[in-house]
Parts: C-alpha cells; sequence; structure tokens
C-alpha cells in the first residue's frame, strides 16, 4: 500500500502513512472488533490521501536498560501434550539475526504440570537432535517457524509420554523455575464449542476478481455466559515446490472474541487469512494478502478459551496490531503467569475443513 | 449561612456606596458605520482619570457627582470620540465610533482594548482582533481563530496542523468555549486541523486563561468566549473568500434600518472533489468522500432604547462516507457536528441596571452507521443541553462594577451506543440509557477600586449537579461480573454534588507604567470528555459526574507583573502559575468504545490527579508598522493515577518544558502586508515500548513507563504576504470635472503564505516497526517518525463589499 511520491535522506513522504497501511487494514469484513478503529482509520486516510503530505523517516531513540523478563508461551489441548517455550524479553532494538531471536530461548529450565495431583515433568526437546519430518512435525505443533527451528538450536519443553496428554474440563498448573525464578499459571480445558458449518465465499472487492474470498463460519454460542473463543487457520494445500502453504496453525489478528454481545445467538462471522510472520509468502505483500484464493485447503482450529486466557489473547492481538497505530493507546499484554509474561492456556478444540471453491 | 456571611460585605458596600446625591450617564456603543455594539470599549472620563468599559452587548454606565464632565471614548482601531457632559441629571449617551481610515496595525492580538492590562484586574485573559487574522499564515490558508490563540504563552496546540488546544495544563475538556453564550462541545472538524469559528461571522475573541470570573463556570482550565457580529443595520455588506480547501461568504445587513439586521456566512470545503483524482478508482478509496460545512446565523431586532432581541445560531456538520462499487466492499456514513441556537432579551432597568437573559440549545452528535456483506456496525454518540441563564451588570458607582445572575442547564448525555447485526441476527448489546443531569450555579462578583491603586474583583460561585434518572444501572460484584440491574424512576437523584468556587483577584499599580496583580481561584466542572487516543477523535464522549466519577477540580495560583514601554508602544508581563487538579478522569489501559456495552458508562475509567506549574513571558508591540509578540513559556504538567504505572508520577501528554512563539506583522504600503509567525516547543511526551518478546512468531511490545519519552523538540516558520486592491479611488463628477478621492466600496485581497517555510519534518508521533523483508528470513525492527505536514504554499482571495 506504499506509494512513495518523493524520496529525500531516508525520508518517505506518501499520500498514506506507512504507520497505518503496514498493518493490514485491507477491507476485511466488518468484525465483531475494531469498528471505531477501522472508521477512524478510513477517515484519517481519506484525510492524509488528501492533503499528499505525510511522511516517514528513521529515527535513532535511546532505550534505557530494563531486567529480562520470562515470557511462556504455554498451550494444552485434549489428546495432546502440553507444549511449553520458555524466552526470555529483550531490549527493543537488540540485534535480530538468527543467533540473538534464537538466544531468547531459555534452556535448562525445570517445568512441571499438576492435574489431579499427578506431577508431569516436561522434558527439554531441542531441534538441532531433530530430523526434517520431526522439524516439521514440531513447526506445526509449536507454531514456530520451520526456518528458525532449523537455523538455530531451539528448545522447548513437551512430554513424550503418551499418557500426559490433555481432557477436556480438567485443570492444568504449570510450573517453571529456572536460575532461582519460579513462574506458575492454571488454566483449564473447556468444552469445546463446535462451529456448525465453515465455508468460502468470494469477497467481491475487486474488480474483475473470482478468486479471493473469506472463510466464513456459523457458531451457536452456548446459552450461559463466559464462553469465548479463537480461530486458527491453515493452508494445507501444496505449493508449486511441494511445501505445504502454512506451516502451521496461524490466528490473524482481531479473532479472538468472548460472549458478552453474541450470549446464545447463533450468527455467521468470517474471518480474513493470517500471515506467517516474517516468512515472506509472496501472496502475503500482494493484493492476495489476508485473502484464501479459490483452490484453498483451509484446516480450521477453532478454540473454546477460558476468561483469562481470552484477557490474554484479546489484548495481544491490539497490541500486535497497534504496533504503530495513532488511534490506539499502547497497552501491555493481560497474562495469566504469576512472576513473568506470557500464557499458559487449557484450549478446548474443534477441528473443520474448508475446501476454498467459487 | 456561609454564603450570605460573605454577600453581607458586598452588599454593605455597595448599598453604601450608592448613597451620595449623583447622575448615572448610561447608554450603548457602537460602530458609526454598521451599528455593531463594540465590546470592552473604554469610556474614560477624563476629570476623574477613570474609565469603565462597556460590557458584551456594548452597554455602559458611569454614576458621578454633578458638574461637566469630558468623556473619551476608546477602542481599537477607531478614532478617539470626545464628548463634553454638562451633567445634571440621568442622561443617556449613545456612542458612536468610526473607524480609522488606515489601519496601519495588521496583526492585533489586544489585551487593552478598553482599560490598559496595567488597570484590569484580569490576569491571564487575551482578547483577538479577528480583523486582522488575515494578514498571518495559515495552514492551507484557512484563517483559524483557534490556531492563532495557540501562540500565545501558556496556550498549547496538540501536534501539528491541531486547532486542539490546550491551557496553563488542563486537557481539552476543561476549556469552556461559547458562542453567543451557547456551549460548542468539540470546536474542531476533522482530527482538530481546523477549527468549528468561521472568522467572517465572529465580532469578538475572547480568551481567559486564569482567574476566572464568577460569571464563567463548569470547566477547569479556560474560557474561550466567542461573539458574533450581530450583522449591519445601515446597509447590506458581504465578504468571502476562495481558497484552496475551501470557501467562505457571508451576507449581512438590515431588516428594518437601524432597528434589526441579520448576518448569515457559510463555509464548506471541498477536500472531496480535489482528491477524487487520486483516489484510484478500483481501490479501497473508491467512492469516499470528505467534507465540512458551518453555517453561522444571527439576527436581532431593537425594540426600544431598552429592550433588544437577539437569535443566533450555529451549524455545523463533518460528513465522511464510503461507497464502494463491489459487491463486497464496506459502505459506510459518518456524519458528526455541532449545533447551536441561543435566543437573548437585553433589557435596562435603568440607568444603573443592565440585565441580559439567555435561552440557549447546543448539541453535538457523532454518528457511523456502516456495512459489508452481511454485516451491519452502528455507533453513536452525542450531548445535548437545554440552558437558561440570567445575568445582571449593576454600576451602582464607578468604583464598583457588579455582576451577579444565575445559571441552569439540563444535560442529555447519549453515551457510546452500538448496534451489531450479522444477516437477520442481532447481537445482544443493549441501548444504554440516555444519562441526564440538572447544573444550576448562582453567581456574584464586584470589580471594586479600593483605592485609585489598589483594585479588587471578588466574586463567588455556588455550582450544583445532579444526576437523575431514568437510569438503567448494571449492578457488579467484586470482580466486574455483572450480577443484576437497577432501574431508577425518571427524575429521581443519582448523584449530587455542589459547591462554592471563590474567585478573587486584585490589582496594584505602582507607577503609571507599572502594576502588579494576584489571583486565586476554585473551579468545578462535572462533564467529562474521556478520549481513546492522543488525537481527538470524533469518538471521545462527554460524560457527566455520577455515582463513581466525581467532579473534576481545579485551583489556580497565579501572580503577575505587567509593564508599558515607550509610552504604551510595547507591552509587557510575567505571570507565574501553580494549578492543581483532581479527579481527572482516563480510560483504563487499552479500553475501546466497543468494549463498552452492557455495562455501566463509567465502568472502564481510571481516575487520578493532576498539576501544572509555569512562567509566562509576554511581549507586545502594539502600534507602528510593525505589530505582534513574543512569548515564552516555561512549564511542567504532570498527571498521577493510581492505576497506571503503579502510581508513579508521569508527565502530561501537554507538558511542555519550553515554548517560544514570534509573531509579527509588518504594514510595508497600503496595498502590501507581510505575516510572520516562529513557533518552538519542547518535543511532546509519549510512550514507547522498551522491550520485545516473540508469542506466535509475532513480535509484542512491551512498555514500562506512560509518557517516559518525549519526541523531537517541534519548530516552524510560517509566512504570509497580503496584497491589496488600492483602498480608495478617483472619480471624476460628470457635470463639474472635479476629481476626487473616494473610498472603494469593493475590496478584494490575495493572501499568499508559505507554511514551514524551512520544510522541517516536525514529529507528529513516533512508532516502532518490526517488519520482515521478502524472501529473507528475520525481522527489521526499527524506530519511524511521521511528520504530517512539510512545505506547504497556499493562496487565498477574499473579497467584501
Amino acid at each position: 500500500m506504499k506509494r512513495p511520491d518523493r524520496e529525500e535522506d531516508g525520508v518517505t513522504c506518501s499520500g498514506i502513512t506507512p504507520c497505518i497501511s503496514h498493518r493490514t487494514i485491507h477491507s476485511a469484513p466488518l468484525r465483531l472488533k475494531h469498528y471505531d478503529h477501522m472508521a477512524s482509520r478510513f477517515l484519517f486516510l481519506a484525510v492524509l490521501l488528501s492533503l499528499l503530505t505525510s511522511c516517514t523517516k528513521d529515527i535513532t531513540v535511546d532505550l534505557p536498560n530494563y531486567p529480562d523478563q520470562l515470557v511462556v508461551e504455554g498451550t494444552i489441548e485434549p489428546g495432546t501434550p502440553p507444549f511449553v517455550i520458555l524466552t526470555k524479553t529483550q531490549s527493543y532494538f537488540a540485534p535480530t539475526d538468527v543467533n540473538t531471536l534464537a538466544s531468547i530461548f531459555v534452556t535448562g529450565a525445570t517445568v512441571t504440570v499438576t492435574t489431579d495431583g499427578n506431577v508431569w515433568t516436561l522434558d527439554q526437546i531441542c531441534s538441532n537432535l531433530l530430523d526434517s519430518t520431526s522439524l516439521a512435525a514440531a513447526a506445526e505443533a509449536t507454531g514456530l517457524s520451520p526456518s528458525l527451528l532449523s537455523a538455530a538450536n531451539i528448545c522447548i519443553y513437551t512430554s513424550i509420554d503418551p499418557t500426559h496428554v490433555g481432557v477436556i474440563g480438567k485443570t492444568y498448573r504449570l510450573d517453571v523455575s529456572v536460575d532461582g525464578k519460579s513462574l506458575s499459571a492454571v488454566s483449564s480445558i473447556p468444552n469445546p464449542v463446535p462451529l456448525d458449518s465453515v465455508w468460502f465465499k468470494l469477497a467481491q472487492q475487486t474488480p474483475g476478481d473470482d478468486t479471493l474470498g473469506y472463510a466464513w463460519a456459523r457458531i451457536t454460542d452456548p446459552d450461559t455466559l463466559g464462553n469465548a473463543y479463537r480461530w486458527m487457520a491453515k493452508r494445507i494445500n501444496h505449493r508449486a515446490n511441494g511445501q505445504t502453504m502454512d506451516d502451521y496453525y496461524i490466528s490473524p489478528l482481531g479473532s479472538t472474541y468472548d460472549d458478552k454481545y453474541i450470549n446464545g445467538l447463533t450468527f455467521d462471522f468470517t474471518e480474513n487469512r493470517g500471515s506467517e510472520y516474517y516468512a515472506g509468502h509472496p501472496e502475503d505483500s500482494n493484493a492476495e494478502q489476508g485473502f484464501f484464493k479459490v483452490g484453498d485447503t483451509i484446516a480450521v482450529k477453532a478454540l473454546s478459551i477460558g476468561k483469562k486466557e481470552f484477557d490474554f489473547y484479546s489484548t495481544y492481538d491490539s497490541n500486535v496490531g497497534s504496533l504503530g497505530d495513532i488511534f490506539s493507546t499502547p497497552a501491555n499484554v493481560k497474562t495469566n503467569i504469576t512472576g513473568g509474561l506470557g500464557i499458559w492456556a487449557g484450549r478446548g478444540v474443534y477441528l473443520d475443513t474448508i475446501i476454498c471453491v467459487p | 449561612m456561609s454564603f450570605r456571611k460573605l454577600l453581607a460585605p458586598l452588599l454593605f458596600l455597595i448599598a453604601f456606596s450608592a448613597q451620595a446625591q449623583r447622575f448615572t450617564v448610561s447608554g450603548f456603543v457602537t460602530d458609526s458605520a454598521t451599528g455593531e455594539a463594540l465590546i470592552g470599549a473604554s469610556v474614560f472620563i477624563q476629570e476623574l482619570n477613570k474609565g469603565v468599559p462597556t460590557n458584551n452587548y456594548g452597554f455602559y454606565s458611569v454614576t458621578l457627582d454633578q458638574g461637566d464632565y469630558t468623556f473619551i471614548v476608546r477602542y481599537i482601531g477607531y478614532a478617539d470620540l470626545q464628548r463634553k457632559v454638562h451633567l445634571t441629571a440621568d442622561v443617556k449617551i449613545n456612542l458612536l465610533l468610526s473607524t480609522t481610515v488606515h489601519v496601519m496595525k495588521a496583526v492585533e492580538v489586544n489585551g487593552t482594548k478598553a482599560e490598559s492590562h496595567l488597570e484590569s484586574t484580569q490576569m491571564g485573559n487575551v482578547d483577538i482582533d479577528v480583523t486582522k487574522l488575515q494578514a498571518l499564515p495559515a495552514l492551507f490558508g484557512e484563517v483559524d481563530i483557534l490556531k492563532t490563540l495557540q501562540l500565545l504563552p501558556g496556550v498549547q496546540s496538540n501536534g501539528e496542523g491541531n486547532s486542539g488546544f490546550y491551557v496553563r495544563g488542563g486537557g481539552p475538556d476543561q476549556n469552556l468555549i461559547l458562542l453567543d453564550e451557547a456551549t460548542v462541545y468539540n470546536a474542531s472538524h476533522l482530527f482538530g486541523f481546523f477549527s468549528v469559528f468561521n472568522a467572517d461571522a465572529v465580532k469578538n475573541v475572547e480568551l481567559i486563561k486564569g482567574g476566572m470570573p464568577a460569571y464563567y463556570g463548569g470547566r477547569t482550565s479556560s474560557v474561550l468566549d466567542i461573539t458574533m457580529k450581530d450583522g449591519n443595520d445601515k446597509e447590506f455588506h458581504g465578504e468571502g473568500g476562495i481558497g484552496l480547501i475551501s470557501s467562505r461568504f457571508t451576507l449581512e445587513g438590515p431588516i428594518v434600518k437601524d432597528k434589526s439586521s441579520f448576518i448569515v456566512s457559510g463555509r464548506r470545503t471541498y477536500i472531496d472533489a480535489i482528491t477524487k483524482p487520486f483516489i484510484n478508482s478500483n481501490g479501497t478509496f473508491a467512492g469516499s468522500g470528505y467534507y465540512f460545512y458551518d453555517l453561522n446565523a444571527k439576527a436581532n431586532y431593537r425594540l426600544s432604547d431598552k429592550d433588544r432581541f437577539f437569535l443566533s445560531g450555529y451549524f455545523g456538520r463533518d460528513v465522511f462516507t464510503l461507497s464502494g462499487n463491489q459487491p463486497g466492499s464496506p459502505n459506510f456514513k459518518i456524519p458528526w457536528g455541532n449545533a447551536t441556537v441561543s435566543g437573548r432579551w437585553n433589557h435596562v432597568y435603568g440607568p444603573k441596571l443592565f440585565m441580559n437573559a439567555t435561552a440557549v440549545v447546543s448539541d453535538y452528535k457523532f454518528s457511523f452507521a456502516g456495512g459489508q456483506d452481511q454485516f451491519g456496525f452502528k455507533l453513536m454518540s452525542g450531548i445535548r443541553d437545554y440552558g437558561l441563564k440570567l445575568d445582571f451588570n449593576q454600576y451602582p458607582n464607578i468604583r464598583n462594577n457588579v455582576r451577579y445572575g444565575f445559571q441552569y442547564t439540563y444535560h442529555i448525555y447519549t453515551p457510546s451506543t452500538v448496534a451489531v447485526n450479522s444477516g437477520s441476527t442481532d447481537f445482544n448489546i443493549d441501548t444504554p440509557s440516555k444519562l441526564n443531569a440538572h447544573e444550576a450555579a448562582v453567581y456574584i462578583q464586584d470589580a471594586f477600586d479600593v483605592t485609585d491603586l489598589f483594585r479588587i474583583n471578588f466574586g463567588l460561585r455556588y455550582s450544583w449537579f445532579a444526576q437523575v434518572g431514568p437510569y438503567h444501572e448494571y449492578l457488579t460484584d467484586d470482580a466486574g461480573n455483572t450480577v443484576g440491574t437497577y432501574d431508577y424512576p425518571a427524575g429521581s437523584i443519582i448523584a449530587q454534588y455542589g459547591g462554592l468556587e471563590p474567585r478573587v483577584s486584585m490589582r496594584y499599580t505602582l507607577d503609571k507604567n507599572t502594576s502588579v496583580k494576584a489571583s486565586v481561584n476554585r473551579n468545578l466542572q462535572y462533564v467529562h470528555l474521556a478520549s481513546f487516543s492522543s488525537i481527538g477523535l470524533p469518538t471521545d464522549t462527554w460524560i457527566p459526574s455520577g455515582k463513581n466519577v466525581k467532579p473534576q477540580e481545579a485551583w489556580q495560583y497565579s501572580v503577575g507583573w505587567f509593564r508599558d514601554l515607550k509610552q504604551h508602544t510595547y507591552e509587557g508581563s510575567i505571570e507565574l502559575y501553580y494549578k492543581s487538579m483532581a479527579n481527572q478522569i482516563e480510560y483504563a489501559e487499552g479500553a475501546t468504545p466497543q468494549d463498552g456495552g452492557n455495562a455501566n458508562y463509567d465502568a472502564m475509567l481510571v481516575f487520578g490527579k493532576g498539576w501544572s506549574y509555569g512562567a509566562e513571558f509576554f511581549l507586545k508591540r502594539r502600534m507602528g508598522r510593525l505589530t505582534g509578540w513574543v512569548g515564552y513559556t516555561w512549564s511542567k504538567t504532570m498527571r498521577q493515577f493510581p492505576a497506571v504505572d503503579n502510581d508513579e508520577p508521569f508527565p502530561s501528554r501537554w507538558d511542555r518544558r519550553n515554548d517560544i512563539s514570534v509573531v509579527a506583522g509588518y504594514v510595508l504600503n497600503e496595498r502590501w502586508t507581510l505575516g510572520g509567525t516562529f513557533v518552538y516547543s519542547t518535543g511532546q511526551a509519549t510512550t514507547l515500548p522498551v522491550q520485545r518478546y516473540f508469542i506466535e512468531n509475532r513480535l509484542v511490545s512491551q512498555y514500562t513507563q506512560r509518557n517516559g519519552f518525549r519526541m523531537a523538540p517541534y519548530n516552524r516558520l510560517d509566512i504570509a504576504a497580503t496584497l491589496k486592491n488600492k483602498p480608495t479611488k478617483q472619480v471624476t463628477d460628470k457635470t463639474t470635472g472635479d476629481v476626487s478621492t473616494v473610498q472603494r466600496k469593493y475590496r478584494s485581497s490575495w493572501t499568499f503564505s508559505i507554511y514551514n517555510v524551512y520544510d522541517r519534518a516536525n514529529p507528529y508521533f513516533y512508532y516502532f516497526d518490526a517488519s520482515s523483508d521478502s524472501g529473507t528470513t528475520g525481522i527489521t525492527v526499527q524506530a519511524k517518525q511521521v511528520s504530517l505536514f512539510r512545505i506547504l504554499p497556499s493562496i487565498t482571495w477574499n473579497f467584501q463589499f
């Protein structure tokens, strides 16, 4: 969406501020959240378009040093073992080479999951021990980029004991101790709420286009208040080189909902396509960005989550999505981890598949 | 009762001084050519070396011993009028002033129309002469009253090109903006780039930064009192202008000559027409349109020397529409704007008592209706006021000028109201009940000359506010879960507050060129503007005080030193102030308007306090070919909220350590006038993340300190040149052949201006960008600065007939 009109000393002046355009505001169908933001952004863009005079330039900001904090990204779902990724915060402008990125992964931690009085001690599994098939599986299970897993030695915590798997309705306590620090969190796996149906529908937003569209679904929210959802999807068809289109389930930003306004209702909603961040897929930087396409096969993973998990994911969506957005006030992501940042989420799972035909 | 105790000495003084056998001269001061009442003109009695100002309707009254007097009437831009008065009985004298033929003052912000700034007790007070604004450079050539105010010490703008203003550390909702006595709730168009006030329709602008008189209330920071022109009651005139992005036209004239007149003024932008070629007809913004317009109208009727009626109205709307040409394109329409109507009745009860009664309706509305595919969405909010004001000006003797009265407003607030549907399914979002409130106040103030050197203006205001039913309240448990609801019956009081607001200011004259002043005042504010973003958005909603929202309270203390130099060619002042603010509100971190459904209107708010102090230096050249001023402000503004940064104090968005402004106008000759402004201010405080982490491969920002960073300093130079046609022309008398010079009836001018002459990229906001380069693994993290307006030339054509 950037349309530079003039460039000088690294200053880009354009009709549309990249600050707004770089985070997709491609017109995905109205969703439950962010309406006012959409309104404001459209307005602001229109104004800037008309004035044709906004400029962006790179600057240097000196940030003070703050002590690193531990970050947990842990999930447990029915029938699968817990996966825990343990990382540290970094200074915002720390280098971004693979080695530095790999250095945020914390190894040597003692990680346990406790349920019904049973304590499972999780094993540390490192990517340098995995072959390519296992790497792909690890990427799929953890949501970590396969290129990162193969480029550096990344360790995560899980269990290979077949009895250490999630069960609907159970509560799981996570404990992490490393370098004299202890973290803990509690989460339960809610009853999954199924989607009534899922389908693909053309977006009809670009003249002459008959291939791009959105994923649609119908859901019936149970009539007790307190349900919350998060949508994830991945394309499982293959690229010309044989690779799967998406390496893992992706949740597009803004696809976390609670039932505050939809309690007990049956209704249709729509989701755009989330992109694998930093993967550099061509369809993420052209007119297909955000759209599914005729020919795609979409694996849908609809998550049911609890209140604290909803708070985490919804504030996470806004934190990530509001990077560089003047319409939002900066807000930290809420966490359910005592002693650190991040999330320990029990998630109910409903799976479905969409074959994209016009 | 303490109120009565306080009043007793005041009433005694009035009664006492009224006993002597004297006569009263009273009347109106008006422009001889247009019939416009002149506000704040000085009626000076030479023999006593004392003057009185005219009030907002041009009325004056002086009570003097029997004898002979010389009255000198002064008003800036007008020739002095001298009049001998032989006083043997009460007498009515209407005084007509004529404009000076060649006005040499190109730029005039006037603190001393009536009384010299040395004489009045008023501090932090500025009048702006609207007629002179056109010579100043302006963004897109759009003359803007509010942006000119921002060039004064102690007044700050909210970022590039923004007409929002912040006075002495107060928030945007703490300015009382009155247009012909009606409150204007949202004074800007288009994200604040333009204010709603069309300068062509405005007669008088007064800004009070501190030492607010008791007459004004309901806001804690400042008063901006704007008076519309009455309209010429002698002959028809028109004026207008064509600019880069908008055009204006004003027509005024008599309805009944010398008795009744009207003025109608309109402005509309054509940004939409200009931008059309730049919008890709297949893109997201195809079919989008934006415009705003303003309409001011006013009429008045002079029934007799004693009675005069005014009816004035303002109507303005911003409209943004998007209607895509594809079946799946989003569509929406977003209109918002203000409307005000005020009716007034002036009555002169006698030579010493003037009354004004006002009835006002003020309305601000925002709505957004949109849809895409099978989804529909609506958002609306607003406020409507019905008000009555009764104001008396009493002039018992030349030492006292008393004002007292009563004000009442009924507020109806529409909090953010959301409706969403998917196909035929409507989401379960309650329509929140409207919020209703009474606000009332009584006040009395007296400007009293205790001695020839010492004047004290003491005022007292008692205000009261009550939120009343009907109100649908959600009852919540400690965790914030709704456990039930309660409906307050109509008219029942849900919460009420009240309080005394003492307002005292005083002046002591040191010598004929120097005086010192001091003031202290307490202000209560019962309405609040809760804002979701750092730039003012039309979605920001006004809310009343209620069960959990306490009224804002401010105490302000200030002292000042005022001096004239070189026979009043220059005037200078230094003012120091300290202000404390309690019960300030903000939305909780991360709150958004759509989160507010199915909950009380105050559920997402957090509360705290603030304080501000500073020193303001002002030096102005009032006369000569070169006029203008230099202002410098050193200030500090802090906020402290238990819910923000663990109760650590943090700098407010409006905290600017240094603020400099220079404004100059130069009259080159009778056709060319030059103008220039320069501003410098400390960078705006902003919140930036300091650490990052990754979840689901995406970069998450971790913030630590609210407003913990400073953007680069802001500075900018603007220049303008105005070319007028010749003010006079030669006329040859056909019969006699004599050639004479007469004033042209038709005047026109071109204003050429350049905004941001040295093309500085001033920071508008900072953000950190994380992006991945196509085809590679890994990310790039970069801090970026967005700037809005670089060098921008513009041209405006104005005409008058």
